[in-house]
């Protein structure tokens, strides 16, 4: 059974940790060429004066302390988090302490690995008193975030030492590749293959489909208003979509270990077509490596693809993980009509050093497709 | 009051103790003390905001580069100081010091300037404790320990609002406005003072716990010793006359094992004087040896004073705090028998005074055991019997002869028998006749003791006690001059005596053949009404009494105050220890009665007593034990604890929302029980009948049920007042 540290011990050894300012340097370097005197020279009132200043330290590791206990926390992050996207993180904290008030508080969050992240201060918090803190959280990893704790230090009350303490509170959040837009000739080679696919339906093109009633949340610009006028009645006009489409996205995950940055990229860019060909009503299957999502469209959809974007991993080539990311045979696999977008981080035949990803669009490679990325 | 204006302020408190601290303690110079002062006042203005103060000193611009040559031109001063003002080290050094603050308060315009400012003045403080020991001290260091914490705060909360304001956005981001945040809050303000008082009591707990260790190579005294005089070799008559008027305090005097009522004048003698030659007294039995030390500390006299089969005089024990004097002599009562105290060696002279190798430089404590020999009723017969050689040949020496003294002293005792009688008549006839005056210059006459007796008759001590020696001299009575100290202001605070500079004294030890040596004191009482008003009578031996404690407890604390500390703890341990075992024995005595019949005699008799002791322990502890499994006390706390916070809470909550229903028209009357408003809500307004009913139902569990509330009821509570206060009630 291994050694465990009882909870007072563990909270001052695991929880705590001490560091020395300059002027506190400053402080024990005077402090010890008192105590030297003292006892040099025996007088007790250097021996009051020394005194007077390892009560001095002493307080000031006291009064910290109490400064550092009883506050409850609270972290809210938003649900969706983009690389190096910044997010507004709140954070509550609430001084539980009956009498005392905590000065001088500096609160930072601390991830898995220990990363830091910007400092938020507080001037004092009365005891029962709480405040809410926000700051931008900006994630710097692609995948499985996750937040350890909440580290709190303060320099109160003589700015001798910085006392930290640390109030676990784990959270694991998942950081979507990073959306970027899209170049202008992958745009142009996506609305050449979705002609072919037209579907006599709503959507986002521009011939009539219906005249309807305005409902609440209907986009005032899509007022109809010729007939509102002769009906006197709000009429919303829909319209039928250009080309009901739909496309596979493949982003293969076989890829060495020195492309890690390209199928970084590569999962950017899948994220970013996502992101796009839903919003512009495609129906989406995504396959990353070996798996794959259904076809779909909408809000959640979407948050699903990027889940699994978020979460994929590059794998090293192997035969049965190269076999997988193979794109079956050709078309057949595909579910009815769709387009075929395949996102290459690597290409085992052709020139393997390329820094950026390679985009085929029904077996079309796409020249430059990914620069803007 | 704004952090930065408050932060200036303590700043300024700081180095005005310091300052203060050193001018009482090293004298500064006049024009230097009135320079740092009026610096410190002039800052002081301008931080208040006086505006002519400000306008002096931005017309007065000198940049970083001037400061530095102002700080160049101070040091090349420190070094003409120490070379051709002040001579020394550290006279030169503290002016310089002073010099650096002047400077440095000119120039306080960035951190840095602040904390060279905060190390100039520890430093100071630091000099003034070297030069000091007196009791003014307490009141500097304890308004430096304040406004040392108050400034190290202010400096550490100054320090985030800059720090917030000017670095990195990117880094650190303070979340509330300053507006509110930058004033000493009552609350800040009663924080700073707590601290400041937690910090001073754990500065006394460290002070009297912290070890003292004294291997210094750097150990000197406080300060000039005190000037005396009539404790040398050779005294002119009439020299401690010079003394007479001075109030310093030599020393103070406990009698550890004398009860208060006993305070009567104690002699506390220095040395005494064999010879005179009409004008000075000297000793010639100055030759000293080293007295031997019993054990560590600890010296005694191992010399045959009186005769034995002689009873023993009076024993006095003595606790004595000596002020450093210019003498080596070691006061005590006569006559020392033993001494201990921290000294390396003692020395005494053929008359039995006792001396130090040199004088201290500091204050010494010591204690002695004294005797003083008896008056033997065989010296008070007609022929008391022979003197010893020794004191024959020493103590009867007449250097000058005067016919008038000789026949005074044969007319004052005609018609006495015995030596002492004839001192007695002396003594007696030299207090009755003759007046006490320090006025009698007679130093300068050419027969001084003539004078005194025959023309002015009026004098002080050192011509009564001689002119009584010379008498019994001429009549064959060995007899000695003592200069010393009696002792007559007792202290009722401290239980002891002060003895001053004034009360140096001179009398007269007779010696008689049985007895030895005994202390006569021909000198009337002076009348001296004492200085200052009545409320100073009253206060000052409260003032010397806290003067003493300073210097006891604080001053001359050493690693042997500690170690009796420790000893004192332990007796007191095993006290109590033996106390509990007393009462353990008479507790289970009839067991063990019943045991010790079971067992062997010797077993009975050895183990009975450890057996007692093992068993009550056990059993006590399994009391204790019993009790608090059963009690279950610091479960009762924590409840106890968590139910009043809880209570606290919502009894609040419940207030707010009668509060609340008040204004909207409901409950106005405090007679309203909780569980009536309850109905009056839901007769009057539905809407807020759920909120009130559930807040009511919690406040009622925990303030009368006291069931202690979960976290969730209260969350519970709290968001229900929420609501409630939300809601509006519709007019009627």
């Amino acid at each position: 059974m291994p050694f465990q540290l009882p909870p007072f011990a563990h909270r001052v050894f695991r929880y705590r940790s001490t560091r020395i300012t300059s002027e506190g340097l400053q402080f024990l370097i005077f402090t010890l060429a008192i105590g030297i005197a003292a006892i040099n020279t025996g007088n007790n009132l250097f021996y009051l004066l020394l005194s007077m200043m390892l009560s001095l330290i002493l307080v000031s590791g006291i009064a910290a302390e109490y400064c550092l206990r009883r506050l409850e926390l609270r972290r809210h992050v938003p649900d969706l988090l983009f690389l190096n996207t910044p997010v507004t993180s709140v954070l509550a904290i609430k001084n539980l302490k009956p009498r005392l008030t905590s000065f001088s508080l500096t609160l930072c969050d601390v991830s898995a690995d220990q990363t830091i992240f910007p400092n938020v201060e507080i001037h004092s918090l009365p005891p029962g008193a709480s405040r809410l803190l926000s700051y931008p959280l900006t994630p710097t990893r692609r995948g499985r975030w996750r937040l350890s704790g909440i580290r709190i230090s303060t320099e109160f009350p003589f700015g001798l030492f910085t006392k930290r303490a640390f109030y676990p509170m784990e959270d694991t959040l998942v950081v979507c590749p990073e959306i970027r837009p899209i170049y202008e000739g992958l745009l142009r080679g996506l609305f050449a293959a979705g002609y072919e696919q037209t579907v006599h339906r709503r959507g986002h093109g521009s011939d009539l489909y219906n005249l309807r009633l305005y409902q609440a949340g209907d986009d005032s610009r899509s007022i109809h208003w010729p007939t509102t006028a002769r009906t006197s009645q709000l009429t919303i006009r829909e319209t039928e979509a250009e080309a009901q489409r739909r496309a596979i996205i493949h982003v293969p995950t076989s890829v060495p270990a020195s492309h890690d940055a390209p199928f970084e990229r590569a999962v950017s860019l899948a994220a970013s077509l996502v992101q796009h060909l839903i919003h512009h009503g495609y129906s989406i299957q995504l396959r990353v490596g070996s798996d794959r999502s259904s076809f779909g469209q909408g809000e959640a959809h979407r948050l699903e693809l990027l889940r699994m974007l978020a979460l994929c991993q590059r794998d090293a080539p192997r035969e049965e993980s190269m076999r997988q990311d193979e794109w079956p045979d050709g078309h057949s696999d595909l579910e009815g009509d769709g387009t075929a977008i395949v996102v290459q981080a690597w290409c085992d035949s052709g020139d393997g050093k390329t820094e950026f990803p390679r985009v085929l669009i029904d077996g079309e490679l796409i020249p430059g497709a990914a620069h803007a990325t | 009051m704004p952090l930065n204006q408050a932060l200036h302020l303590t700043s300024m408190l700081l180095a005005s103790a310091s300052f203060i601290g050193l001018t009482l303690g090293a004298g500064l110079p006049e024009w230097l003390a009135a320079l740092t002062g009026a610096t410190l006042i002039a800052v002081l203005l301008r931080n208040i905001g006086v505006k002519s103060v400000e306008q002096f000193a931005t017309q007065m611009p000198v940049s970083t580069i001037g400061w530095n040559l102002i700080v160049l031109g101070g040091f090349l001063g420190f070094w003409i100081d120490l070379l051709w003002v002040s001579g020394e080290l550290l006279p030169a050094g503290l002016h310089f010091l002073m010099v650096l603050m002047v400077i440095k308060l000119f120039n306080l315009r960035l951190r840095r300037d602040y904390l060279h400012l905060y190390a100039i003045s520890l430093v100071a403080i630091l000099a003034s404790g070297s030069l000091t020991t007196d009791l003014w001290f307490v009141p500097i260091f304890s308004v430096y320990l304040l406004a040392g914490v108050w400034t190290l705060l202010l400096f550490q909360l100054t320090k985030s609002s800059e720090v917030g304001g000017n670095v990195g956005v990117a880094l650190s981001m303070r979340q509330e406005s300053h507006e509110g945040h930058d004033r000493v809050s009552p609350r800040l303000f009663w924080t700073a003072n707590g601290l400041a008082l937690g910090a001073f009591l754990i500065t006394v707990v460290i002070f009297f716990t912290i070890p003292r260790v004294s291997a210094g190579i750097y150990q000197k005294g406080f300060g000039e010793n005190l000037r005396t005089s009539g404790f040398s070799d050779t005294v002119n008559l009439g020299a401690i006359g010079s003394i007479k008027r001075d109030p310093s305090v030599v020393m103070r005097v406990e009698l550890p094992k004398s009860p208060r009522h006993d305070a009567r004048p104690l002699y506390i003698r220095g040395v005494s004087f064999d010879r005179y030659d009409g004008k000075v007294w000297t000793n010639q039995l100055s030759y000293r040896r080293s007295l031997i030390e019993e054990s560590s500390g600890t010296f005694a006299f191992r010399r045959k004073r009186v005769a034995s089969g002689v009873e023993l005089g009076e024993a006095i024990q003595q606790k004595i705090l000596l002020e450093p004097l210019d003498t080596p002599v070691l006061f005590a009562a006569p006559f020392i028998e033993r001494v201990s105290g921290a000294f390396p060696s003692l020395f005494f002279d053929g008359t039995g005074a006792v001396y130090l190798p040199f004088p201290s430089s500091s204050r010494i404590e010591y204690t002695v055991l004294s005797r003083s020999n008896t008056l033997v009723p065989a010296d008070l017969g007609p022929e008391p019997g022979p003197y010893p050689e020794w004191v024959l040949r020493q103590y009867l020496q007449l250097s000058f002869q005067s016919d008038r003294i000789n026949t005074l002293a044969g007319e004052v005792t005609q018609r006495q028998r015995n030596p002492y009688e004839k001192a007695a008549a002396i003594q007696t006839h030299l207090t009755r006749n003759y007046r006490y005056s320090l006025d009698a210059p007679l130093a300068a006459q050419d027969q001084p003791l003539e004078e005194f007796l025959f023309s002015r008759k009026t004098g002080y001590c050192e011509h009564y006690a001689t002119a009584m020696v010379i008498m019994l001299r001429t009549l064959g009575i060995p007899a000695r001059l003592v200069t010393g100290f009696l002792a007559t202001e007792w202290n009722d605070y401290g239980n002891y005596y002060v003895v001053r500079q004034q009360d140096a004294h001179a009398w007269v030890e007779v010696y008689l053949p049985h007895s030895g040596w005994i202390g006569m004191d021909p000198t009337p009482t002076e009348d001296n009404p004492g200085a200052g008003g009545p409320v100073w009578r009253v206060l000052a031996p409260l003032v010397d009494n806290i003067k003493l404690q300073w210097n006891r407890l604080f001053v001359q604390y050493s690693a042997a105050d500690q170690l009796a500390v420790v000893r004192e703890l332990k007796a007191e341990g095993v006290s109590v220890r033996n106390k509990a075992l007393d009462s353990m024995t008479a507790l289970f005595g009839t067991f063990m009665a019943v045991l010790s019949g079971i067992l062997t005699p010797d077993m009975s008799q050895v183990r009975i007593g450890l057996l007692g002791e093992v068993i009550g322990f056990a059993m006590m502890s399994l009391v204790v034990l019993f009790w608090l499994a059963r009690k279950r006390p610091w479960v009762t706390w924590r409840f106890w604890r968590k139910a009043c916070s809880n209570e606290l809470v919502i009894a609040h909550l419940y207030r707010r929302m009668r509060t609340y229903l008040a204004g909207q028209g409901l409950s106005r009357s405090a007679a309203i029980a909780p569980l009536e408003l309850v109905k009056i809500t839901q007769a009057r307004w539905r809407e807020a009948h759920a909120a009130v009913a559930s807040i009511t139902e919690l406040y009622c569990r925990t303030r009368f049920g006291h069931i202690p509330l979960t976290q969730k009821d209260m969350k519970h509570a709290e968001d229900q007042l929420r609501g409630l206060l939300e809601l509006r009630r519709p007019s009627q």
